[in-house]
């Protein structure tokens, strides 16, 4: 019963249809969080564009290819999926996050920057439990997806994690081949049908299947830094999830590789929600439809549109950190 | 050195950097030292009880000018070669040499089983029993796929049901109170076999079939099977694993109706042909595969030409070898009266049958409890502290002295559970219990020293624990675990204490037929010997049963090694 609580009911493809109008299954809730979830918006920071953007984006995802999750409608691509409400996380005494409160939009590129020890990482954790597994770490406050609240006792870490998969910063392929390693999500799901079909799937969306088409018992461990990383973001979206948490995921790589995983990023956004920690302003600009800026402390200081938090900031100290005087 | 110091005195901290030196100088001689000279006190020693028990020096010096330049003289050369011209040559030297001695050493311990403990059909049943179960497990996981706790139970109960059935109990026992020894209670009950195990079924169907050909299907089957998908896997391309098999147990087969010939019974070369041709072929394809280090191969081939060359010519000259304590004969007689006809058979197999029953104990309970206390035990809190207190204890258990192992399974198992004393299910269960520490010990090294990262990636794809633990955790700490446990087993088979205590032999004339036989052990057989009176026992036999030891310590120990190098070289 538990085990269900994240458990798409259109897992498999041949499901999608009919999982249609079920699989989402909460627009009555949606709606009913839209004005809450715009009043997190603008207490953290005015959002001027949003209407305009938003037509923008309709137009330009008419269509989304997304297979699994059903119900990707124009209109819901604005939607907010994932959101966090007054979050604390303390590391034993020390408190790593400051009532931290932001919505993250569906099918976008979220950036995620701030300086060093910012508390970044312990953020992203958040979105799918995985600061669990620090034994230190306690976190206070909501995180809802889907209208649940992640934290709650009934719900299993494991299968929201089926749902919310993370790439980390250093590459870390199991040492086993290719092939078991983007299977090995859906294998831990004994979800094995089209097994062949769905590594291939993913590979290719993580555009490493020119370079490993035939070489799938190859060992992980003989590819490159940058082709392993690719191999990591195949890994996390063979299970398909809804979002993908991305911690630093180019800063192991040289600019070639980099610029491949952007393209991959950017790629990806179109059927999946990123989000995305980097170190790399230019970075963040390039790739990212939303930016929110941490600043020292754990504090979530501004929060809005790439190009708005770019251009013209609100805040004189994410401008500072932004045009490199702090930080 | 004066200009260096008169240059660093302008400096502050220039008068503290000359005495730091020589303080270093003193350190680093002072440790050389000491290296030096543990490291010569057991050469000499080694040295020593070697020409006690080989005695080279008996021999015509003719016969080992002989030896010399058919066998060591080109091995010497060979290796030179290798090592200044083609490293990888010199591993495959190595390797293609180490790999066929240990299989066959390996293969000895089966015969010596075989001989002793099982027949084929027992061993055939016993193989039959566990893939029937194999199949049970798999047919309740597909139809009850759900149902976790179920399928504990049949995981457990349908190995045991299946080599065991359901055995008639005969069961009389008093117990009583270990204070006041008055009789608390007496079971006297008797039940019928209920079920009889898969073995039991098949054995009188079997009568008709020859040993050997049940070998090689329960044995080299098997065994050639895990070699084809390894040979398929290292392939990448997933093909060949019925080659493999099909070309080993042909070959095995038609070895077994040549073998007579050569005056080895069928079934003992299948097993020896399993452990230690299959085993080296593999090895072999490999190196041909990847063609680094192929001139490695030379080297077996030229030492092996170099031993027939050797005897033949000696055997032509008449040169008398070394009248050596040790030979085919010391290892296959048991103890006499007389040195020159003693032997160490009986405690050799007793100690091969205590180091069964240790594996079967230690492994699976040492293993488990390394994964839980790093992967499942609580790290904070009350619980938490509690975990800290075991662990610590185990630390403590590691170095508690063999002799109160001993005590410990003389009251636990002889008094308390009131099985025989002397008999080697006891004394395999005192001596794993001495070394269970040490293995939980080293499995929890090598279990922690999976990275982090691996277990993060697990998790965050949505696996639970145990998956994690499965499938990432156990395959990258095996060889660190299989490493520590066979060191552990190392000490394992040279314990005398607990041997003393349990009441284990000095000396038996026939080796034990199963777990429950009395039994000696090598180490027992040993101190036994270097109490007789006739030096001969004292300096020859006993040297000769040292080295009996130290040569199976050797090939564990070089066993662990192997492992542990192929497995670091795949990383
Ligand atoms: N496992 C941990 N145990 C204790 N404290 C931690 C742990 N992880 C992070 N912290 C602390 O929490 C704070 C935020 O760390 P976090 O790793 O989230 O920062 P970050 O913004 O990701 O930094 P970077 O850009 O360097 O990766 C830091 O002060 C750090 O010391
Ligand atoms: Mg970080």
């Amino acid at each position: 019963m538990v085990e269900n609580d994240f458990d798409r009911p259109g897992a498999s493809p041949e499901n999608a249809s009919t999982a249609h109008s079920t699989a989402r299954g909460l627009d009555a809730e949606t709606a009913a969080e839209q004005p809450t979830a715009a009043a997190v918006e603008s207490s953290v920071a005015e959002t001027p564009t949003t209407e305009s953007n938003a037509g923008d984006s309709s137009a330009s995802h008419p269509s989304s290819e997304r297979q699994s999750a059903g119900g990707s409608t124009a209109a819901e691509s604005t939607n907010g999926i994932i959101s966090a409400r007054d979050l604390d996380v303390y590391y034993g005494d020390e408190r790593a996050l400051r009532d931290v409160s932001i919505e993250i939009r569906s099918e976008r590129v979220t950036a995620i920057i701030g300086p060093s020890g910012c508390g970044k990482s312990t953020f992203l954790r958040c979105f799918n439990r995985m600061n669990d597994l620090i034994q230190s770490a306690r976190v206070d406050g909501r995180v809802e997806f889907e209208g649940t609240n992640i934290y709650d006792d009934d719900v299993d870490p494991v299968a929201l994690r089926r749902r919310i998969g993370m790439v980390f910063q250093q590459p870390n392929p199991f040492p086993k081949s290719i092939f078991d390693n983007v299977a090995y999500g859906l294998r831990t799901q004994d979800d094995t049908e089209n097994l062949d079909e769905r590594v291939e799937r993913a590979l290719k969306r993580a555009a490493l299947w020119d370079e490993v088409e035939g070489d799938l018992d190859k060992s992980a461990l003989d590819l490159s830094g940058g082709q392993q990383q690719r191999l990591c973001t195949a890994r996390a979206i063979a299970v398909d999830p809804d979002i993908i948490l991305m911690d630093e995921p180019a800063s192991a790589l040289d600019p070639i590789a980099t610029s491949k995983i952007e393209d991959l990023i950017e790629e990806l956004a179109e059927d999946y929600t990123v989000v995305i920690v980097t170190h790399n302003m230019q970075q963040a600009a390039r790739i990212s439809d939303r930016t929110a800026v941490f600043l020292t402390g754990g504090e979530l200081v501004e929060y809005g549109d790439t190009d708005q938090i770019f251009e013209n900031p609100e805040s004189d100290r994410v401008e500072d950190y932004i045009t490199g005087k702090f930080g | 050195m004066a200009q260096e110091q008169s240059a660093g005195s302008g400096q502050g901290f220039a008068g503290d950097s000359g005495v730091s030196r020589i303080r270093g100088r003193v350190f680093e001689w002072l440790t050389l030292g000491a290296t030096v000279f543990g490291l010569v006190m057991v050469t000499a020693l080694l040295a020593y009880v070697f020409n006690d028990a080989i005695r080279p020096f008996s021999a015509d010096p003719l016969w080992h000018l002989v030896y010399a330049t058919t066998v060591v003289l080109p091995a010497l050369v060979l290796l030179a070669t290798y090592y200044t011209s083609d490293e990888p040559a010199g591993e495959v030297a190595i390797a293609s040499t180490g790999i066929p001695i240990v299989g066959l050493v390996a293969g000895s311990g089966l015969v010596v089983l075989f001989i002793e403990l099982l027949t084929p059909a027992d061993w055939f049943g016993l193989v039959v029993g566990l893939v029937c179960a194999a199949a049970v497990v798999r047919l309740h996981q597909l139809t009850r796929p759900n149902a976790a706790v179920e399928r504990l139970f049949v995981i457990v109960l349908a190995p045991l049901l299946a080599i065991t059935g359901i055995p008639a109990m005969n069961i009389q026992r008093t117990f009583s109170s270990p204070l006041t020894t008055t009789e608390i209670v007496t079971i006297d009950a008797a039940t019928p076999s209920l079920l009889p195990s898969v073995g039991d079924v098949l054995r009188p169907l079997l009568t008709a079939v020859p040993g050997w050909v049940l070998l090689v299907a329960a044995v080299t089957l098997p065994v050639a099977t895990l070699f084809g998908r390894q040979v398929a896997a290292r392939r990448g391309d997933g093909r060949g694993v019925r080659e493999v098999v099909v070309g080993s147990v042909g070959l095995v087969a038609v070895g077994s109706l040549v073998a007579p010939l050569f005056g080895l019974a069928p079934q003992h070369w299948v097993l020896l042909a399993t452990t230690a041709v299959l085993p080296t072929g593999v090895y072999l394809e490999g190196v041909v595969r990847r063609r680094t280090g192929v001139l490695g191969v030379a080297f077996p081939i030229v030492l092996g030409a170099g031993l027939v060359l050797g005897t033949a010519l000696t055997n032509a000259f008449g040169l008398a070898g070394p009248s050596s304590w040790i030979g085919w004969d010391f290892l296959t007689s048991p103890t006499s009266i007389t040195p020159e006809d003693a032997g160490i058979y009986p405690p050799l197999v007793g100690s091969v049958l205590m180091l069964v029953v240790i594996i079967t104990l230690v492994f699976p309970i040492g293993v488990g409890a390394a994964i839980y206390l790093e992967e499942y035990a609580p790290k904070t809190g009350a619980r938490g502290r509690l975990v800290e207190l075991i662990e610590i204890n185990i630390g403590n258990l590691a170095g508690v002295p063999s002799v109160v192992y001993g005590l410990l399974g003389l009251g636990l198992f002889v008094k308390g559970i009131g099985l025989d004393s002397g008999i080697v299910i006891v004394g395999g269960l005192t001596v794993g219990l001495l070394i269970l520490p040490i293995v939980i010990i080293s499995a929890q090294e090598a279990v922690r020293a999976v990275p982090d990262s691996l277990r993060r990636a697990s998790y965050g794809m949505g696996a639970t624990k145990w998956q994690t633990t499965r499938n990432v955790v156990l395959p990258r700490a095996l060889p660190g675990i299989l490493t520590g446990t066979i060191l552990a087993l190392g000490r394992a088979i040279g314990e005398t204490a607990p041997l003393l205590m349990i009441g284990a032999a000095a000396s038996v004339r026939l080796a034990p037929n199963g777990f429950f036989d009395k039994f000696s052990a090598m180490p027992r057989q040993i101190f036994a010997w270097s109490s007789e009176f006739d030096p001969d026992f004292r300096f020859g036999v006993l040297a000769a049963g040292v080295v009996t030891l130290l040569l199976v310590l050797l090939l564990m120990n070089g066993t662990a090694i192997l492992i542990r190098n192929r497995y670091q070289r795949s990383d």
